[in-house]
């Protein structure tokens, strides 16, 4: 046999011993790494959009947006009112998670008015006809420093009063 | 602060990749691996810097990067046990003219490639190998008989 060249030790350079269950570690690695991927096909990462619906007799609210995001993304949240009734004057107020880190890009139509109501958006949308249908449209982009989850609770009101709310969250991956 | 931590995230990241992939995938440049290393460096990138175009962004992450991979030698060299996880070990592929099949599956290489490395350091045949060793850099070496 040929002399062992220096730094070679058989039993662990040849022979693999101590070794053997180093394949097994690579190969968890490999599949945990692959598995990334396969979850964002699922959907976990963002930012397929999907529908949340909240009803109440005088008017129904549907919101279509994604519920998971990651830095920089642009993205868009669309707001649908059906009026059941007449609504004199529709409001949306929004969680402070709808604004918290992002750019808020258009908001079409514009509202007839904004406020503020103990810490949160309130666009003032102005009168919806009964039977007729209201959507508003909002365009976003998540600011990179954005991480976590954050409330989006969403509340429909006829002026002062209370018709329906919505809860959701949306988590922002980096 | 965010720029540092997503350096140290996708270093360590990177880092686990070249150990997982295989020496001889990391030691090939063939023209996919090429293309695939400017696309892997680009995605890197933005997820890196994202719209930060400054130059002190761009010192916070190269000094990280560079902080990191020091402290990954030193602790190489500082730490013998942490050696093969952190560079991995040579495994021996060729011995007295014989191919050791299981080390060369582990390491998903064939004959075929030991011998364009043989040929390459003037060895032809199979036989003249005393040695052939797959270093921790994805590059064969070969010993010949004396």
């Amino acid at each position: 046999m040929a002399a062992i060249p220096d730094g070679i030790v058989l039993k662990r350079h040849r022979d693999l011993e101590g070794r053997r269950n180093h394949a097994w570690v690579r190969r968890t690695l490999i599949v945990l790494v692959g598995l990334v991927p396969l979850l964002a096909l699922f959907n976990l990462f963002g930012q397929r959009p999907h529908l949340a619906n909240a009803q109440s007799a005088k008017a129904d609210l549907e919101l279509y947006a994604p519920g998971h995001l990651r830095g920089g993304l642009l993205w868009e949240a669309r707001f649908t009112i059906t009026a059941h009734r007449d609504l004199k004057d529709a409001r949306l107020e929004l969680d402070k998670g709808w604004l918290e880190g992002m750019t808020a890009n258009t908001i079409e139509p514009s509202p007839v008015g904004e406020g503020s109501h103990d810490g949160k958006l309130v666009l003032d949308l102005g009168h919806v006809p009964v039977g007729q249908r209201y959507i508003l449209f909002m365009q976003f982009q998540v600011n990179p420093t954005n991480v976590g989850r954050r409330p989006q609770n969403v509340r429909l009101y006829d002026g002062d009063t209370f018709l329906t709310t919505m809860h959701r969250r949306v988590t922002i991956f980096p | 602060m965010d720029l540092a931590i997503r350096a140290v995230a996708l270093f360590g990241f990177v880092y686990l990749l070249t150990r997982i992939i295989g020496r001889r995938e990391l030691s090939s440049m063939e023209p996919f691996d090429l293309i695939l290393l400017i696309v892997i460096g680009d995605a890197i990138q933005q997820g890196l810097t994202q719209d930060d175009y400054s130059v002190t962004g761009a010192v916070i992450v190269i000094g990280t990067f560079a902080v990191l991979q020091i402290l990954v030698s030193y602790l190489s060299y500082r730490f013998p046990r942490l050696r093969p996880a952190l560079d991995g070990e040579p495994i021996v592929v060729v011995q007295d003219g014989q191919a050791i099949e299981k080390n060369m599956k582990r390491e998903r290489i064939t004959l075929g490639e030991v011998m364009v490395e043989a040929r390459l350091q003037q060895v032809s045949q199979l036989d003249d190998i005393a040695w052939a060793v797959l270093e921790t850099s994805g590059k064969i070496s070969i010993i010949p008989k004396q």
